[in-house]
């Protein structure tokens, strides 16, 4: 073990961490998940927004949508269910109340999008190209709080589909979004490949349920709502490292993230980049602590730049 | 939505200063965080959370009871009141002096500064907690924002405070030392009205020589209840509401109630941002 001083020592020595997904270039393997930062504004007086890798505002949607009703969420064993429903303005009010915003703050931003079908999808990402402060998209087939929609998260025909269809329409980078809600993730990830995005992003929240049996009801306004936070890091894990075996374009580990010791975990199993996502919420700094911490654990493992330590994982 | 930067929230772990136990499961906790303490305002509120455990995982949002000051008048910190029903105010209520906590704010929009004759603040239960600070402010006993938010003066500030029992009773001479009025109610006839806290307005009203605001916190029925009256009465009316929240910043998306547009649209807006202070006449109950 190397004592507090020698750690800051070796910290004064150089780290890369800068990393490709794909077309898309990120300064720091740091970001933020979709629906856990708002619109990034709610947190300027808090973070120094600049300095992540980049930022994944809510997803949003063609049309407004007003969300599920509450309660929206459910605090559980290390971790909270959610049925936010995609609350959003829809895309238009994005585009005229936090896209010029969002393209000053001097990092990535990658709009995250959700369609209720293919023609949606593809819509969205071709206006969306070209608008400044898009500086790629990353394609929401995994929420699981929106009925009625086709679940192309599910099918991999259609999952290859949907991303071919947007990465034709559009010229920016492109990160299809996995759920963890399917019985074969590596199935999906390659069809989400075959389609032809640059990277992939996982894992969504996995679907759950609380009850209160006294009252025979729900928790959350609707029945089922997603589970996130430390308690499906584990899955989250397992996850990545699935789609790390087979495919070859990067992955971005998302999943309870919010210790360094959580980043670390997730480059060594093949994830490129981490997005931190309920952590947000109980410590709203979580994301620049992660980044502070990250160069003297890159170095512990001898590493002199973060892809020297993705996919490390020894299996014997 | 915004259109400018919030204002700089601070987000630091600090030792509990003092750990009193107030009436029955009622605690106050006092705070050392002179830079959240010298910009809150009365209505506002801070997240705590209870650092190096996953359970609870999230933060709790308790209302500003009041600032404390040096003798200089530098604000040094927060007092903050909260009653043990749960699984984060049950952890919270055996904790110590020293120990740390987890805390981030100033949080939420606060009263706004309203031409005020006869304030009347009706509370149910700890939804006492916000207008301690609420008086003083009015009652220009003290200062509160930077720069300070100037409020016009009230001459006259009552509390309705209405519990089950007695032994809930909390914080009734911090009140009154200010020169706060204190009418209190009970469910069970143990002190004051044996009633609602509601039925004590009225009377109040009607006696006051100049224009009566009103101000309410409480459970979601007596806010609606006390909403009405006041609508019946032509009076304004603010409540502060209460839900369940992940972040108490903004960005999670699940602290929304149903409040109206001038054109009598409703849609959901998150009470941690836009809230929790809310003209009564546009929340959706
Ligand atoms: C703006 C704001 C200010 C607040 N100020 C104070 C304060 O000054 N003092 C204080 O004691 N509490 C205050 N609260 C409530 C506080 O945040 C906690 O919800 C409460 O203390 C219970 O937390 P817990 O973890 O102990 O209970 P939990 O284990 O989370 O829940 C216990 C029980 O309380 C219910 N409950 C939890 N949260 C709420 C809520 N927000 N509204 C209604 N029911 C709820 C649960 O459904 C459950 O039945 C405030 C809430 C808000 C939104
Ligand atoms: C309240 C809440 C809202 C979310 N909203 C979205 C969303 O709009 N779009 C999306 O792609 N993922 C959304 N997610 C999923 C997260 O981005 C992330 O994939 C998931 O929560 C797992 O990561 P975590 O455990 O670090 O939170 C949401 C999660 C939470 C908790
Ligand atoms: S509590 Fe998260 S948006 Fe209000």
């Amino acid at each position: 073990m190397s004592s507090p001083k020698a750690n800051s020592i070796v910290n004064l020595v150089d780290v890369d961490l800068a990393v490709n997904l794909g077309r898309l270039r990120l300064a720091c393997p740091v970001l933020v998940a979709s629906g856990t930062f708002g619109y990034a504004r709610e947190m300027a007086g808090l973070v120094d927004l600049g300095r992540l890798g980049g930022i994944l505002p809510k997803t949003i949607t063609q049309n407004p949508r007003p969300g599920n009703p509450p309660p929206r969420t459910y605090e559980t064993s290390s971790g909270m269910l959610n049925s936010i429903g995609l609350d959003n303005d829809g895309i238009e009010s994005f585009i005229t109340h936090s896209l010029t915003y969002l393209a000053g703050l001097g990092t990535k931003i990658i709009v995250s999008i959700a369609g209720k079908s293919q023609q949606e999808f593809v819509d969205m990402a071709a206006r969306l190209d070209g608008l400044p402060g898009v500086d790629a998209l990353e394609l929401n087939i995994s929420c699981p709080n929106v009925s009625g929609g086709v679940d192309f998260g599910t099918d991999p025909a259609m999952c290859e589909a949907v991303v071919a269809g947007v990465c034709k329409a559009c010229s920016v980078p492109v990160i299809t979004k996995l759920t963890p809600n399917v019985t074969d993730v590596a199935r999906i990830a390659r069809a989400a490949e075959a389609g032809g995005c640059d990277a992939i992003s996982l894992i969504n929240t996995c679907l759950g349920m609380a009850i209160n049996w006294r009252r025979q009801r729900s928790l959350l306004g609707r029945m089922m709502g997603g589970l996130s936070g430390p308690a499906i890091k584990p899955i989250a894990l397992r996850a990545v490292f699935q789609a790390a075996q087979s495919v070859r374009i990067p992955i971005v580990g998302i999943g309870g993230i919010a210790t360094i010791d959580d980043v670390m975990d997730f480059l060594v199993v093949g994830a490129t980049a981490v997005q931190i996502g309920t952590a947000n919420f109980y410590n709203p700094t979580a994301s620049i602590q992660l980044l502070d911490a990250l160069p003297a654990a890159l170095r512990e493992l001898g590493a002199a730049s973060v892809s020297q330590v993705v996919g490390t994982l020894i299996v014997e | 939505m915004h259109t400018s930067n919030p204002d700089p929230i601070c987000q630091e772990t600090v030792a509990i200063e003092e750990h009193v136990l107030l009436a029955r499961d009622t605690y106050r906790l006092r705070l050392p965080c002179p830079s959240i303490a010298a910009k809150i305002l009365p209505g506002q509120f801070l997240m705590l959370r209870l650092p190096g455990t996953n359970d609870p995982l999230l933060g709790r949002p308790l209302a500003l009871y009041d600032t404390y000051r040096a003798a200089s008048g530098q604000p040094q910190g927060v007092d903050i009141v909260y009653q043990a029903i749960g699984r984060m105010t049950r952890r919270l209520a055996g904790i110590k002096v020293g120990d740390r906590l987890e805390v981030w704010g100033p949080l939420g929009n606060g009263f706004p500064p309203t031409e005020t004759g006869h304030l009347i603040m009706v509370a149910g239960g700890i939804g006492q907690t916000p207008f301690l600070a609420l008086a003083r402010h009015y009652l220009g006993l003290g200062e509160y924002g930077q720069p300070p938010l100037v409020v016009p003066r009230a001459q006259r500030v009552t509390l309705c405070y209405g519990l089950r029992t007695a032994a809930f009773m909390a914080g009734v001479d911090d009140f009154r030392r200010l020169g706060v009025d204190v009418s209190i109610s009970t469910d069970d006839g143990s002190a004051g009205h044996r009633g609602t806290v509601i039925e004590l307005v009225p009377p109040l009203v009607d006696a006051s020589s100049c224009a009566c605001r009103i101000v309410t916190c409480g459970p979601e029925k007596m806010l609606h209840a006390t909403s009405d009256m006041a609508a019946r009465m032509g009076l304004s009316c603010q409540v502060s509401l209460e839900r369940p929240m992940a972040c108490g910043i903004g960005i999670c998306f699940s602290c929304v109630k149903k409040i109206r547009d001038p054109q009598g649209e409703w849609d959901y807006r998150r009470i941690c941002v836009e809230g929790p202070i809310f003209n009564a006449a546009d929340v959706e109950f």
